[in-house]
């Protein structure tokens, strides 16, 4: 936040003139009309359609009903399924998806060259996109043709049914997600790694430190910004889950992977509910918003410059 | 000694345990891709499930088919397009936008930059919806503009780009001023330039976003002819009769550019995402 405080309290201007302005504004224009356009504008139109009963094919019906969408909201079924879903994905995600990154972090960190290797292939799946790994563990997950299935036969465990299961499907969907995502932040934890001065250790170690120790005592703390900037960053992006829900199982079954963006997109984008889909937009984006005001009044201050 | 040696050889063996439960849907895929469709089941439980077909001439059958049966050329070109579109439009947009932020002085400077480090905060995904509703009231749905356009523009990037302008020492600056450049050359021939390591930062997540985006596009276009590669690729699962082979196919083209990307500009998406914290998918 530093940065930024610098920035807001910089010395006074005491006068600029109209020319200094025109040529500011002339290099703001392009992103001031993009951000203002696809980002601004439409922010604030979602929070005026949540008052009304707009249908996307039909804007001229448009009406005035004040809270009547979050009244509706709070009692549809779906949405709360949705919230559920979401709570569930996000309360699993972290700590597997995080802890596995330190894992592979302190695995591979002060070993010798050859665990580039190892690096390199924890570090794979990020190279994919989330439709295509999406698509691609369709098939590996496929219960009677599929290749997990067959390697799970080979142990003596029957064919399960994955993402055709309303008790499994949304803890298939966190283990991929986690394996997709793990890599990358592997990378970031080894850089908060490297970040740790060796003179600690040796200070650890002379103090009679063990390994145990070292690592309760020097590596955590000293990896607590890092842990706490990719704890919040991990929240705020596993809020936003939809790819895999809609390619993989279209949210079902039994609506067991819906989440909320996927609710929205659906409402307002299949069904034509603008109006609905705002009030669950500013509902939901409300939340992300709180979540993402929270990260930064912890962790702003831990970007590197 | 001894027992330090006990422990490589459990660090390797954990590691390569670790290493086939993370690479092995990345090597099932692009092998599949390398045999005909009746092979890719045959032999689903033994080894040679992560073995290309044992017949070379078989290898890109697969391909052959997948490029005759959709225009995939024309997806791959479409895909390079955006991609490209978007990450020379935003280094170019941003970067004007940093320099405006980092060096010069205006009316309402605060407020602005206030308000577009709120912007941040505003969760994209949420409102896909009314972002499609401004994209269909400004005319250019199912064009790539619709596609493009919104990429463009990043409050992140421009915070990266602020960050680093500010970063720059004044003197070069104001001795360009003294040889009678105006801002617009001292953006251009100084800033930029000494900016590489910025430049690369955005201009690889802004590749790499454009590429993998995928909800965005299929949702402003519908003409087939316009799909960048992530959207065919579902197109081309969900189009009877689906070949397995086939699908593996596309998915492997669509990986490699990203392959490259990672290999090439490593080390400036490592800066980005610890400066960011933000992995964009």
């Amino acid at each position: 936040m530093n940065t930024v405080k610098q920035l807001f309290v910089r010395k006074k201007v005491p006068h600029i003139n109209v020319k200094d302005n025109l040529t500011a504004y002339l290099f703001l224009a392009p992103s001031l009309i993009i951000l203002g356009l696809f980002l601004f504008y439409p922010a604030l139109m979602s929070l005026y359609y949540s008052l009304t009963d707009y249908y996307l094919l039909t804007p001229q019906l448009t009406e005035f009903i004040g809270l009547d969408n979050f009244k509706n909201l709070l009692s549809d079924p779906l949405m709360r399924k949705s919230l559920m879903n979401i709570f569930k994905f996000v309360i699993l995600i972290l700590p597997i998806q995080v802890g596995t990154a330190l894992g592979l972090a302190l695995l591979v960190n002060n070993q010798r060259k050859s665990t580039i290797i190892y690096k390199v292939a924890y570090f794979s799946p990020v190279v994919m996109s989330l439709a295509v790994i999406s698509i691609l563990w369709l098939y590996l997950l496929n219960p009677s043709s599929g290749l997990i299935n067959e390697v799970l036969s080979n142990f003596g465990i029957s064919a399960q049914p994955f993402l055709t299961s309303p008790t499994q499907a949304m803890y298939v969907i966190v283990v991929i997600s986690a394996w997709q995502g793990a890599g990358n932040q592997m990378l970031i934890f080894l850089a908060g790694l490297q970040n740790i001065p060796s003179s600690i250790y040796e200070a650890a170690r002379i103090d009679g430190a063990g390994r145990g120790r070292q690592f309760w005592n020097v590596t955590l703390p000293m990896l607590k910004p890092t842990s706490l900037m990719i704890l919040t960053t991990t929240l705020i992006d596993a809020f936003k889950l939809i790819i895999q829900p809609m390619v993989m199982t279209q949210g079902g079954p039994l609506n067991s992977t819906m989440t909320p963006v996927y609710y929205i997109y659906r409402t307002g984008f299949t069904d034509r509910q603008l109006g609905f889909a705002s009030a669950m937009t500013v509902l939901y984006g409300g939340l992300i918003i709180v979540f993402t005001v929270l990260q930064r009044k912890f962790v702003g201050g831990d970007t590197n410059e | 000694m001894n027992s330090n040696k006990t422990t490589r050889v459990l660090f390797h063996i954990l590691s390569i345990l670790l290493v086939i439960l993370f690479i092995f849907p990345l090597i099932w895929m692009i092998v599949s891709s390398l045999k005909p469709e009746a092979e890719v089941y045959d032999n689903m439980g033994s080894l040679q499930a992560f073995l290309p077909s044992n017949h070379i001439s078989e290898w890109f059958g697969a391909y052959e088919s997948v490029f005759s049966r959709f225009s995939i050329f024309r997806y791959i070109l479409n895909s390079v397009f955006y991609a490209f579109s978007v990450t020379i439009g935003s280094i170019i947009v941003n970067s004007l936008a940093g320099y405006a932020f980092a060096v010069l002085n205006f009316r309402f400077k605060k407020l602005l930059f206030g308000l577009m480090i709120g912007l941040l905060a505003i969760p994209g995904e949420t409102i896909l919806i009314t972002k499609f509703v401004v994209t269909q009231k400004l005319g250019i749905l199912d064009t790539p503009l619709a596609v493009i356009l919104p990429l463009m523009a990043t409050p992140l990037y421009i915070y990266m780009f602020t960050i680093f302008f500010r970063a720059i020492s004044t003197e070069l600056q104001e001795s360009a001023v003294l040889d009678g450049a105006n801002k617009f050359q001292i953006y251009w021939k100084i800033m930029l330039p000494m900016s590489k390591p910025a430049v690369a930062t955005v201009g690889t997540l802004s590749f790499i976003m454009s590429w993998n985006d995928y909800i965005w596009p299929l949702m402003v276009l519908t003409n087939a002819d316009r799909y960048p590669l992530q959207v065919a690729i579902t197109n081309i699962n969900n189009t009877e009769p689906v070949y397995i082979n086939q699908v593996m196919a596309i998915l492997t083209l669509s990986t490699i550019p990203l392959i490259l990307i990672y290999v090439f500009f490593q080390k400036y998406l490592v800066q980005g995402l610890g400066a960011s914290g933000t992995g964009e998918k």
